[in-house]
């Protein structure tokens, strides 16, 4: 299989590689700490840009080697496997770089910004903990360009996306309002639990005395006696006497958690005027007070208190905890042009992170992103769609490093470089902390910011090459609606693999139209309903053998294509739809019936291990949908539930299929009464024949004998004789009657010279022929059996053995004296059930 | 067990604190990355074999997802298994330590390594894993610790599984050196074709021996040289000629290899295997002498090792770990020993026998404190090993020195991997407590063996469940010493959310007759609870009532809000097919729904049932 790197920002980095530097390109990082500050820096810059370029750094692209992208996805396919991987997989950097045309310096200043973004469970949600997947390769990757996974872990920037927000809120208002008060978890009322052993009792005891000596204090001091409370003072750290919402207060601490429940339980008891709860102080830890209340009324005032303090302390670590998405939130808003380089995984990213999770088909998905982003630029078509940018670009590859060192290569060599400026060029400068510079060394880091910058000024220079004056541009006009940009705005590539682009606006989808596409079509237009997908068959069958596995059964032109999904799966394309449903239908009643007539099947080879599955293209898509990821595709499928071997499809012409199967089940079955009618000798003619190959025609056997007639080269005759049914019964009859019999099974014919011990096979599928050198054919003859691949040799000498042998595992196996013609085998003659029949005259 | 001593609860915790967190800071656990991993191996592989245990403990990438899938009280061994196998399977090893140790008198000599392991795809063959899962949670937990990622990214120690191991070796298709084992098959009664077969290949083997060993050959040109080459087959194996013979059958493999012993005093055989398994062609090579001939086959060998270990990269420590054949002490040993079995030694089997019978292969002897811990007595279920150590200390004198003669760590960064020192604290402390003592230990092999293999190999004694029993539910559940069929346990789901047990018991209380008698409800997640019968039937009438339309009254009110029940074997199908949906809800409508589609199914039912009458779960130990 061949080696394909799933990774899209991988093949970017390897190209720039080359230039590794360590000088350090200005770029603003972001972390935790400087998060604040930075977004609203951010804010007035995103405000004042004209556009801005975006990239994103990820764990990891494909869960499996099988969600990879193929020619074979269909549109609502692919998006599946964007989705998969979107949903999967974290994004650990986010750049963000805002473009502004600077009319005094004629030239675009740029803010990049590189901002760690690692989510964390801030929030006590219920349920499932966050989880996210890293593949080994994307990881190995982002090593080897020195990402700082500390600086992403330790520091990153949480969020949380507008779902998980409006869940968090909801959630919030659902405890504090729905509930009565009793019942509030902070709360929670403990039910009378008897007080099992001493300790606990006497503790019990002890804190019921402490409680009600400090509230008799409490009451005299209330009624103007004294300040006295002498016995408090040795554990003044654990009681400790405050006020609490106007109200006097025990706070409690160092008690365990146990010992706060007897507490609890006391209070609950023996103290009405007395309430305890639990609030959460400041550091966010919680903090036991034991309060005292005037009266029922005075304790739902207190209670409703505490609870809307809580709610509202809850709803703002809530917005505290939205980080991240206030970039992203910041952007939609401004509704400024965003620029990507290949960026609908990006866009797929980005939507199920900040927004909430993806829409089930990619129409629902395209909608609600436009709505989201009215205006979004891919370079990466724009290189590859607009004629003049493809001169440019002189035909290089439209990887982002190669773009941007062909299109700017006065940014990309920090300035160095004057003999280049004969081309109009368009200049950036950077500005990061209000430091500006135009001069700088080339730091090729992978990093989303400096990623995010250079498609910034890919594009910048290619709408200079488009005619695009920004002179003239007035500040105030947004740069999507310019005319020359407008064909290019929100076309997106679906796949890069198959050029599919998809209109974001619209929800239109086009073929990439272009001629001068660099890319060549392996592969002719795919037509999904002809495709059948099977999987789980045996780990040695590779798709050539696959291919003439099924062309054995529906005839060389049968296949249009066998690709391989990954080991254990492959699609197969038929040249024309209905046969999908014919496949499976055979397929299906060869699993059924395990008797020796399926295992001589030519199919029997695919279904060997009883574990080959097969289905049309849609079970292939609802494959793809599941959230579950085997490394394997057979695993895969197994995982998603599938239970049956073969997925039959409805079709229109199934009846007459399935008469037709019966027919060569009869052939199959009783060989010898198959076409009786048509010639005599045939009879004892024990080779089968499957029902493709009666479609070639049969002609009279008058005419026949007249070509044998001018035939004399036996090759010849043998080659014609596996076409034509009634070609061969001819022959037979007329010429060479033993010197040859062709297998149906196996299309191995055998002609000879017995000085030479050399045998011809010949393939009539391929038409190809393969001389073989034989030892076993020394001084005997050679005919072909029913089982694939054997050969018996006929000695010359009639009282030598009979062998049956092998030619390809030089195998032999002797079967006696006999004086037959033609033998039948059961089985593969190498299982210990197989029965031989030997026919003679 | 009514404790001897119980100080005041304010100077236990202050005590502890004291002796058993400051010690780790210093103590001396050596960093192992892939720099200084090669250097370390035959050190450690000393501190392996001279020791009386090793323990080991890892630091993983998560565990749990949702709250149902950690092992919890109502799991069977066999569920337990499940749920711990489908996290093994998932995330990944970022740390290993180890820590072979001696157990003298009341001292613990221990030489604590820690490996930092990152699966790196070093053939290119998307071996050891070709992505894994990681917690949010356990990566802030492990930063907040101070763990380098880079270091662990960048630096960490790659491996493969045996498994993997094999079929790498398979795909890299490097020679091998036959050994006995394959040879030594008895050879069949010839057939013609073998004959036949092994005469043309001797003659060719003889042809071109003589050949290669004419010493005329010499003299002829370099042309009639390569002619002969070409015509003869014969290669070059390293400075030696060699010659491949094709073989298509296994058969043929050892026809071949008989034949060659003809020859034997100057071919060495190697077999090349095939892609696809099994053996693709023999190679003979030719050598001078017999000198020559052992230089071959120990540079084969010093081949052989040194491919051996780049590609098993960390797992040549389990390999020597594997070899020692000590008891391996571990504190939570069933999630312990699915990772280590599903990332070093082969995929994990589909059940808990299975995978005890393949572990026990390579491990024959595993220890896990938690087990030890219960013959102390009712201690609370602890997964903190500090706080276990500190609650042993208040209860009983059993002082153990800590001796780690590690010299002084090289390394400038953070120090990890305490909880394997720990480990070995707590288990002299239990050896010294269980009168396991070391004594025994030096006087006689035997005693420690009787001792210890009363503790080893027991996986599922202990849930790795560390819920504090604060909730009043779970405590209900505490007193609760019976041990429960799972027969008598139901599902309940279907209510609405945010439910209490409590609220849900006064529900059903009135709901229907069944629930006259004593019954238990405790919430798995927020969508479901299990309702435990005390007395058996109960729960079949139950299960039989709410599938019938005679349901009435306030349960076909609730059954009409959604209220939806299932057996005990509804969950074990959950667990067995891998429905780790969130919540347990989903996940037991989803085992119901193609429960329902199959017709198969009802025979499978039979069985589990029949199994699962003997199946005991142990609500008391929580």
């Amino acid at each position: 299989m061949k080696k394909r790197w799933p990774i899209t920002i991988l093949y970017r980095a390897f190209s720039s590689s080359t230039t590794s530097t360590t000088a350090s390109f200005p770029l603003k990082h972001v972390k935790k700490s400087n998060f604040d500050s930075a977004l609203s820096s951010l804010r007035h810059h995103v405000q004042a840009a004209d556009f801005v370029a975006i990239d994103l750094e990820m764990t990891g692209i494909t869960s499996a080697p099988w969600r990879d992208s193929f020619e074979f996805d269909r549109f609502d396919v692919r998006y599946l496997k964007v989705k998969d991987s979107a949903e999967k997989f974290a994004v650990i950097q986010f750049g963000v770089s805002p473009f502004r045309w600077d009319p005094l310096k004629q030239s675009f200043i740029t803010h990049p910004h590189n901002f760690f973004i690692f989510q964390r469970q801030e929030l006590p949600l219920d349920g499932a903990a966050y989880e996210f997947l890293c593949q080994t390769t994307s990881m190995d990757f982002l090593a080897k360009y020195q990402f700082d996974f500390n600086a992403c872990i330790h520091e990153g920037v949480s969020y949380l996306s507008r779902e998980q927000e409006d869940k968090a809120l909801k959630h919030v208002n659902s405890t504090y309002e729905d509930e009565s008060l009793d019942s509030w978890h902070s709360l929670k009322e403990i039910r009378d639990t008897h007080l099992f052993n001493i300790p606990d009792i006497l503790f019990a005891e002890r804190m019921k005395d402490r409680l009600s000596e400090w509230l008799g204090g409490l009451l005299r001091n209330r009624d103007g006696g004294s300040e006295v409370q002498p016995s408090f003072n040795d554990s003044k750290q654990q009681f400790e006497t405050i006020f609490f919402k106007m109200r006097p207060a025990i706070s409690l601490n160092g008690f365990t958690s146990h010992q706060l429940l007897l507490i609890q339980l006391v209070v609950r008891k023996h103290f009405k005027d007395l309430a305890y709860l639990r609030v959460s102080g400041e550091n966010s830890c919680s903090q036991n007070v034991i309060v005292y209340i005037e009266s029922e009324s005075d304790k739902k005032m207190l209670m409703k208190e505490v609870k809307d303090e809580q709610k509202i302390d809850a709803e703002m670590s809530i917005k505290a905890s939205i980080g991240f998405r206030h970039v992203i939130d910041l952007l939609s808003s401004e509704k400024k042009l965003i620029v990507g380089h290949n960026c609908f995984l990006d866009i797929a990213h980005i939507y199920s992170k900040f927004f909430g999770p993806l829409p089930l088909t990619a129409e629902e998905f395209i909608s609600s992103v436009n709505k989201y982003f009215p205006h979004i630029i891919d370079t990466k078509i724009l290189l590859n769609s607009n004629s003049i940018l493809q001169q440019r670009m002189k035909k290089s590859s439209t990887s982002l490093s190669k773009a941007f060192s062909v299109l700017c290569p006065q940014i990309a060599l920090g300035s160095k470089s004057t003999h280049l400026a004969l081309q109009p060029s368009v200049k950036v400068e950077v500005e990061v902390d209000d430091i500006r510079s135009s001069n700088w060394n080339s730091g090729v880091k992978h990093e989303a910011g400096y990623d995010a910058f250079m498609t910034g000024c890919v594009f910048a220079q290619a709408c200079s090459h488009l005619g695009i004056d920004f002179k003239q541009q007035s500040s105030s006009e947004n740069l999507a609606h310019n005319e020359k940009l407008r064909e290019h705005v929100n076309l997106l590539y679906l796949s890069w693999t198959n050029g599919e682009i998809i209109n974001l606006s619209t929800g239109n989808r086009t073929s990439e139209s272009l001629a001068s596409n660099k890319r060549k079509n392996h592969y002719p237009k795919i037509l999904f309903e002809c495709i059948v997908i099977v999987w789980g068959f045996p780990s040695h069958l590779k798709a050539w053998d696959i291919r003439e596995c099924i062309s054995k059964v529906y005839g060389p032109t049968s296949v249009i294509s066998v690709y391989h999904v990954d080991e254990t799966a492959v699609f197969v394309q038929f040249s024309r739809a209905e046969m999908v449903s014919k496949f499976l239908d055979l397929k299906g009643s060869l699993d059924r019936n395990n008797d020796p007539i399926s295992v001589l099947h030519p199919l029997a080879k695919l279904l060997e291990g009883g574990n080959t599955c097969a289905a049309s293209y849609e079970t292939y898509k609802e494959i793809c949908s599941s959230t579950v990821s085997k490394v394997l595709f057979a695993d895969q499928a197994k995982a998603v539930g599938i239970k049956w071997k073969t997925k039959l499809v409805e079709s229109s012409d199934k009846t007459k299929e399935h008469e037709s199967l019966r027919k060569v089940k009869a052939v199959n079955s009783d060989p010898s009464c198959g076409e009786r009618t048509k010639n005599k000798n045939f009879d004892d003619h024990p080779c089968s024949f499957n029902g493709s190959r009666r479609t070639n025609t049969n002609l009279p056997i008058e005419l026949l004998s007249e070509i044998f007639e001018e035939l004399t080269d036996c090759e010849n005759i043998s080659h014609r004789a596996a076409v034509c049914m009634s070609f061969m019964a001819s022959c037979h009859q007329n010429f060479l009657p033993s010197t040859f019999i062709s297998s149906s099974i196996s299309f191995l014919h055998c002609s000879h010279n017995h000085h030479q011990n050399l045998a011809l096979s010949s393939n009539v599928q391929t038409h190809k022929h393969h001389q073989m050198f034989l030892p076993q054919l020394k001084e005997s003859r050679c005919a072909s059996t029913s089982y694939d691949g054997w050969l018996l040799t006929l000695p010359f000498d009639r009282k030598q053995n009979l062998y049956l042998s092998n030619p390809f595992a030089r195998d032999r196996i002797k079967l006696g004296t006999a004086q037959a013609l033609r033998v039948v085998t059961s089985i593969s003659p190498l299982d210990p059930k197989c029965v031989v029949l030997d026919i003679h005259k | 067990m009514v404790p001897k001593f119980k100080p005041s609860p304010l100077r236990i915790r202050s005590f502890c604190t004291k002796t058993v967190q400051q010690n780790p800071h210093h103590w001396p656990i050596k960093q192992i990355t892939k720099t200084n991993f090669n250097e370390s191996l035959s050190e450690i592989k000393n501190h392996i074999s001279s020791s009386d245990f090793i323990a080991v403990s890892l630091q993983n990438t998560g565990s749990f997802s949702s709250p149902w899938h950690r092992v919890s009280t109502f799991d069977t061994p066999e569920t337990a298994y499940l749920k711990a196998k489908f996290a093994a399977e998932r995330f990944q090893i970022l740390q290993f330590a180890i820590c072979p140790f001696k157990l003298q008198a009341s001292k613990v000599i221990a030489y604590p390594y820690n490996f930092h392991l990152f699966p790196r795809d070093e053939l290119k063959m998307g071996m050891p894993s070709y992505s894994f899962t990681c917690q949010t949670s356990y990566l802030t937990a492990m930063a907040k610790e101070g763990f380098d990622f880079n270091t662990c990214i960048y630096d960490g120690i790659s491996y493969l599984s045996e498994a993997q191991e094999s079929t790498v070796k398979v795909r890299m298709g490097n020679p091998m050196a036959v050994d006995h084992a394959t040879k030594s098959s008895s050879s069949p009664a010839l057939s013609v074709a073998d004959t036949v077969f092994i005469e043309r290949v001797r003659s060719r083997v003889k042809h071109w021996k003589n050949a290669c060993t004419d010493s005329d050959i010499k003299t002829e040109a370099a042309l009639v040289t390569s002619l002969r080459k070409i015509v003869l087959g014969g290669e070059q194996f390293g400075s030696r000629p060699s010659m491949t013979i094709d073989v298509c059958s296994e058969r043929q493999v050892q026809l071949v290899l008989k034949m060659l012993e003809d020859f034997s005093d100057v071919l060495v055989p190697l077999i090349i295997p095939a892609k696809g398994g099994g053996t693709q062609a023999v190679r003979a090579v030719l050598t001078s002498s017999d000198e020559d001939k052992h230089l071959l086959k120990r540079e084969l060998q010093t081949f052989e090792f040194e491919q051996n270990k780049r590609v098993r990269g960390f797992r040549e420590v389990i390999d020597l770990i594997s070899a020692s054949q000590k008891p391996i002490v571990a504190h939570n040993s069933l999630n312990d020993f699915t990772f280590i079995h599903s990332k070093f030694l082969a995929p994990l089997p589909p059940n808990m026998n299975e995978f005890i019978c393949s572990l026990r292969l390579a491990f024959p002897q595993v220890i896990d404190v938690n087990y030890l811990l219960k013959d102390i007595g009712p201690v609370k279920k602890m997964t903190n090993i500090s706080a276990t150590i500190a609650y042993l200390k208040n209860r009983f004198f059993a002082p153990i020195e800590m001796e780690i003669p590690n010299q002084a760590n090289e390394n400038e960064g953070k120090i990890h991997g305490h909880n394997v020192v720990k480990i070995c604290q707590l288990f002299g402390k239990l050896c010294s407590i269980l009168k396991i003592t070391p004594d025994a230990i030096e006087s006689s092999d035997d005693f420690l063996a009787s001792a210890i293999n009363r503790y080893a190999n027991i996986f599922y004694s202990l849930p790795g469940s560390s819920q504090e029993p604060t909730n009043e539910e779970i405590r209900g559940w505490t007193n609760d010493k019976r041990k429960v069929s799972c027969e008598d346990v139901v599902f309940l789901w279907g209510f609405r959310e945010r439910i209490s047990a409590g609220i849900l018991k006064n529900m059903l209380q009135g709901s229907h007759e069944v629930f006259a008698e004593a019954f238990n409800v405790r919430m798995v997640d927020r969508s479901c609870a299990i309702v435990v019968f005390g007395k058996p039937g109960l729960s079949n009438t139950f299960k039989n009532v709410m599938n019938s339309k005679e349901v009435s009254g306030p349960l076909r009110e609730m059954v009409s809000d959604g209220l939806k029940a299932a057996g005990y074997e509804t969950y074990q199908r959950v667990c067995s097919s891998g429905l780790w949906e969130s919540a347990l809800a989903d996940a037991l409508d989803k085992a119901l729904a193609s429960h329902n589609c199959l017709s198969e199914a009802a025979y499978e039912t039979k069985q589990s049932e029949i199994y699962l009458s003997n199946e005991l779960i142990n609500l008391a130990e929580l």
